[in-house]
């Protein structure tokens, strides 16, 4: 991969369970980088992790919660992890639903502070 | 969803008589776009005076900016059109009790209930009975523990932890929200965060996830977790910062339990 945030997304795919990682403009839901398992439809992905992060953020920040860091959606067949919040970039990981979520979000995190 | 609005605004330049205005102030006031939703909704209705879906939609944008006025008369003229508009009893017996109208609001409630409300009409009636007496809930001692407001009261065992359950449109149902002043602002946040709830669906679904369990994410002032619950209900539990994100899923488990108990009928204790 000659992409620009390779390292940081072949770290996070190595985590077990980890089906896809992305790196997602939250405005425009496009992708910027992506580390995908055959099979996953990468521009699907992002937008639709784009847009819930951004549903996040705008939601909290209505309820003067402040920014949104991390945000975790479990389902009943898998897991989506984002991290954003310091530029328009945000840190999608899509997962099994049996994926060690902690260890996700401690690679999620010091892959945000990567791109700072 | 943008190119949902996108389409629709182009048909209805086409064609202003068209019925996709309904559709196209139901997503811009699902987005937010309070001022343009309204006014959207404001020439539909123009249009077609008749319809009842186009009246109750200003009534629920009108509530969405806090226009308490425009939602009763909107929702007065619904039930003038269908006087068994369920939404519209509900809608004005929300209204009613928030400007602390309790009478207004057990009446149009009751009315909702004797025409199969369902148990959030049930649980809003209890909420608005005992809160006739003119005093605050929350400020109450000594309240019954089955009553609504205080559903979770013995599942929070930090200070600033809160729980509370929204219906599908985002009412509160049950729980508070209290902000730093101790003051309750659960319809304000629940309002906000149940929008939440479709962008996860529709994720969940085009990515072949299957059903949504819970959603949490960290912000600046706290950890909110939030569980889909019975009836289209959604259950929005928040702790501090500091609290461990597994203690606050335990926590989010435990008030899905009680919710759905008391949800069922059956008191959730």
């Amino acid at each position: 991969m000659s992409a620009p945030f390779g390292t940081v997304l072949e770290t996070l795919t190595r985590q077990r369970g980890v089906r896809a990682s992305l790196i997602v403009s939250e405005s425009d839901g496009l992708v910027v980088d992506s580390n995908l398992r055959f099979g996953q439809d990468g521009a699907r992905v992002a937008a639709l992790a784009a847009s819930m992060y951004r549903k996040a953020r705008l939601s909290a920040r209505a309820a003067h919660l402040g920014a949104v860091a991390f945000l975790q959606l479990d389902a009943e067949r898998g897991r989506i992890c984002a991290v954003g919040g310091r530029s328009d970039l945000v840190i999608v990981v899509v997962s099994d639903a049996s994926a060690n979520v902690g260890l996700i979000r401690v690679e999620l995190l010091k892959a945000l502070e990567s791109l700072a | 969803m943008s190119d949902d609005i996108h389409r629709w605004s182009d048909e209805l330049a086409r064609d202003p008589s068209s019925l996709v205005f309904l559709q196209l102030a139901e997503a811009l006031r699902r987005q937010g776009q309070l001022a343009v939703a309204l006014k959207i909704a404001l020439r539909g209705v123009e249009r077609h005076v008749k319809r009842v879906d186009a009246h109750d939609l200003v009534a629920r944008i009108a509530v969405d900016q806090r226009d308490f006025d425009r939602a009763v008369a909107a929702w007065e003229t619904v039930l003038t059109l269908q006087p068994e508009h369920v939404g519209a009893m509900k809608g004005l017996g929300y209204v009613h009790f928030q400007q602390q109208r309790f009478d207004d609001a057990e009446r149009y409630l009751s009315q909702a209930a004797e025409v199969g409300g369902g148990a959030d009409v049930t649980a809003a009636l209890e909420a608005v009975r005992r809160s006739s007496g003119g005093v605050p809930i929350a400020d109450v001692e000594g309240v019954p523990l089955s009553d609504a407001h205080r559903l979770f009261a013995d599942l929070l065992i930090d200070e600033g932890q809160t729980a509370m359950l929204l219906d599908g449109n985002g009412y509160v149902l049950a729980g508070l929200y209290l902000d730093s002043t101790g003051r309750d602002v659960a319809q304000e946040i629940g309002a906000q965060l149940s929008g939440i709830s479709d962008e996860v669906v529709r994720s969940t679904r085009h990515l072949d996830l299957g059903d949504w369990r819970s959603i949490v994410f960290e912000t600046n002032a706290a950890v909110i977790a939030m569980a889909p619950a019975t009836d289209s209900s959604l259950l929005v539990v928040a702790a501090s910062r500091a609290t461990p994100l597994g203690l606050l899923r335990r926590l989010l488990d435990r008030c899905a339990e009680r919710a759905a108990g008391w949800l069922s009928g059956g008191g959730g204790r």
